[in-house]
């Protein structure tokens, strides 16, 4: 069933009244049966696929603990990584050859393209399965012994669509007690509406005007074209946090918090310090997996080891998403740019610190030129091909005879007005007010200690906001088809 | 050498690696108690750790520190 749907919300509905119902030792089994009810209701044989890789997972990880396993340790331990991984590549492989041979070197996934056979979330529950069984073999956690545990970690609905990717002991130490927490259930709706206006009420709206752009680009001026990169930056970063407040949301609603995946990050000072704060459970997850074992075996190459494993890392970040060109690109031109900095870091430091006059307008530049850099690196995530990509950057700079920078011409800029524009930005700032809110205890606080006419207002408005500037239902959200 | 000897010497490390002279370290500090301890300067320090204590670690030891009172303890381990 589509996450987003009425059928959806009615199986949530029923599930949350099952678990309200239940004695606290079945909660658990009751978020496992629905969690396996959801995912068969998509796809049987994906459910299978789920099933295998987390037997695989579980076995494995009894195996490495056993006190006995000694040296063969590494070995079961890691040909089960490199098993889950196989499969996972596999099912990339394929979508890949698939979309080339089907749709002339096109992606799969998203509006229009290609269907996948990757089964659903599969990149996100390999991820949770491979880092728990490092997690027991580098002995920072036991295995666990109930296999029903980790098939829930694994198949956990609320997050199997699009994460995030939970870690295995943040997960286990909240479904160990599993209460009812009405708090908790508030906290969820809130959270579960955010991520609804999030994503009809901005990233929709946005997508339309992105997707004519890239369409395109030759019939786009080239500041048109510079507009549309940019709001492609704020598309994903609406859809992609809405979707996660979505499945933060309902995690919650069941006792289950989940990590969150970003932290203001077009605030970001500097690329590095953006990806800590993009995509979070991605970039933590390999971080801690891929980057600092690469780093490790690297480091007596000196600085040219942390390039290449920045490198790895972020071309890793990149085909996560899919094996295309456009994604490998995307990976290596943030890794570039990464490394570049992670190189300079220490010269730029001590260059600015005796000048605290250009440090002051660094501090303001900062975070514009590090938007820019990823709202550039995006063009080639959003593109369908290499050709299309460089042509879209082909026509970003000015050219004598082009179309010209300002035009009355709107409908060239899918349909959308100079004023519904404007709105879109206004309902952006008031998103980005909102994110920064959450993240001040005493916000928080002041906003649910108002009278309750103002809080059912403000909830009010964010749904009138939703229907009324919404295209619901009109995208499948970005991050969905990965 | 006893566990304050270690964490005497590592605090240098420490110091010299995150350019910070008045650093203090305790047995739970972790990566978000020290500014510029991240990802990308965490091998950096494990790296001058091996040169001041004359040892190196394996990936997997390195992967199970969950702060600096068990590197303090994996010293101790290695270097007797």
């Amino acid at each position: 069933m589509p996450f987003v749907s009425l059928s959806t919300g009615l199986f949530v509905l029923a599930v949350l009244a099952v678990f309200q119902l239940s004695p606290p030792r079945l909660r658990a089994v009751v978020l496992l049966v629905a969690s396996y009810a959801f995912y068969l209701a998509w796809s049987p044989q994906g459910a299978i696929w789920l099933l295998a890789v987390s037997a695989v997972a579980y076995l494995a990880a009894l195996a490495v603990e056993r006190p006995r396993a000694g040296a063969r340790q590494a070995l079961v331990a890691l040909s089960a990584v490199a098993c889950l991984l196989t499969v996972l590549l596999g099912f990339k492989l394929a979508d890949a050859l698939r979309a080339h041979l089907g749709a002339g070197g096109g992606k799969t996934g998203g509006d229009g393209l290609v269907a996948a056979l990757l089964p659903l979330g599969m990149s996100y529950y390999v991820f949770k399965l491979v880092g728990y069984l490092l997690d027991v073999y580098w002995g920072r956690r036991p295995a666990v012994h109930s296999f029903a545990a980790l098939a829930l970690y694994a198949s956990f609905f609320p997050q199997i669509v699009a994460g995030p990717i939970e870690r295995p002991d943040d997960f286990f130490a909240q479904v160990e007690r599993l209460e009812l927490d009405p708090e908790g259930i508030a906290a969820g709706l809130r959270r579960i509406l955010f991520g609804f206006f999030k994503k009809f009420a901005i990233a929709d709206r946005l997508a339309v005007l992105v997707g004519a752009a890239h369409a395109d680009p030759a019939t786009h001026s080239a500041l048109e074209l510079f507009i549309a990169a940019d709001l492609f930056a704020l598309q994903m970063y609406a859809d992609f946090s809405g979707f996660t407040d979505i499945a933060i949301g309902l995690g919650q609603l069941f006792g289950v918090k989940g990590p969150e995946n970003f932290q203001l990050p077009f605030f970001a000072r500097s690329l590095p310090e953006f990806w800590r704060r993009w995509h979070m459970s991605l970039t933590s997850w390999l971080t801690d997996y891929l980057f600092t074992p690469l780093r490790m075996a690297l480091r007596d190459f000196g600085q040219a080891g942390l390039a290449l494993a920045i490198l790895v890392n972020m071309l890793a970040i990149g085909v996560w998403h899919g094996l295309s060109l456009t994604y490998a690109a995307f990976g290596l031109f943030n890794g570039l740019a990464l490394a570049a900095s992670a190189l300079t870091l220490s010269r730029r430091t001590a260059f600015y610190r005796t000048r605290p006059r250009l440090s002051k307008v660094r501090a303001v530049l900062a975070p514009v030129v590090t938007f820019h850099l990823f709202a550039a690196s995006l063009i080639l995530f959003r593109a369908n091909s290499m050709a299309s990509a460089l042509g879209y950057f082909a026509h970003l700079v000015p050219a004598r005879g082009a179309v010209p920078a300002f035009r009355h011409d709107w409908g060239q800029l899918g349909g959308l007005a100079p004023r519904s524009l404007l709105v879109i930005l206004l309902t952006a700032v008031v998103m980005e007010a909102i994110h920064w809110a959450r993240g001040e205890p005493r916000a928080v606080e002041r906003f649910l200690t108002l009278p309750r006419a103002l809080r059912w207002g403000a909830y009010y408005a964010a749904v009138i906001a939703t229907l009324a500037l919404g295209e619901v239902g009109a995208h499948a959200f970005i991050y969905a088809q990965f | 050498m006893t566990h304050d000897e270690v964490k005497a010497q590592l605090t240098e490390v420490f110091r010299q690696v995150f350019d910070q002279p008045t650093l203090a370290l305790e047995d739970a500090t972790t990566a978000k108690d020290v500014e510029g301890w991240d990802s990308l300067t965490h091998i950096n320090l494990i790296v001058a750790a091996e040169k001041a204590f004359r040892t190196r670690f394996t990936t997997r030891e390195v992967q199970a520190l969950a702060n600096v009172g068990d590197f303090i303890r994996l010293i101790q381990k290695r270097c007797g």
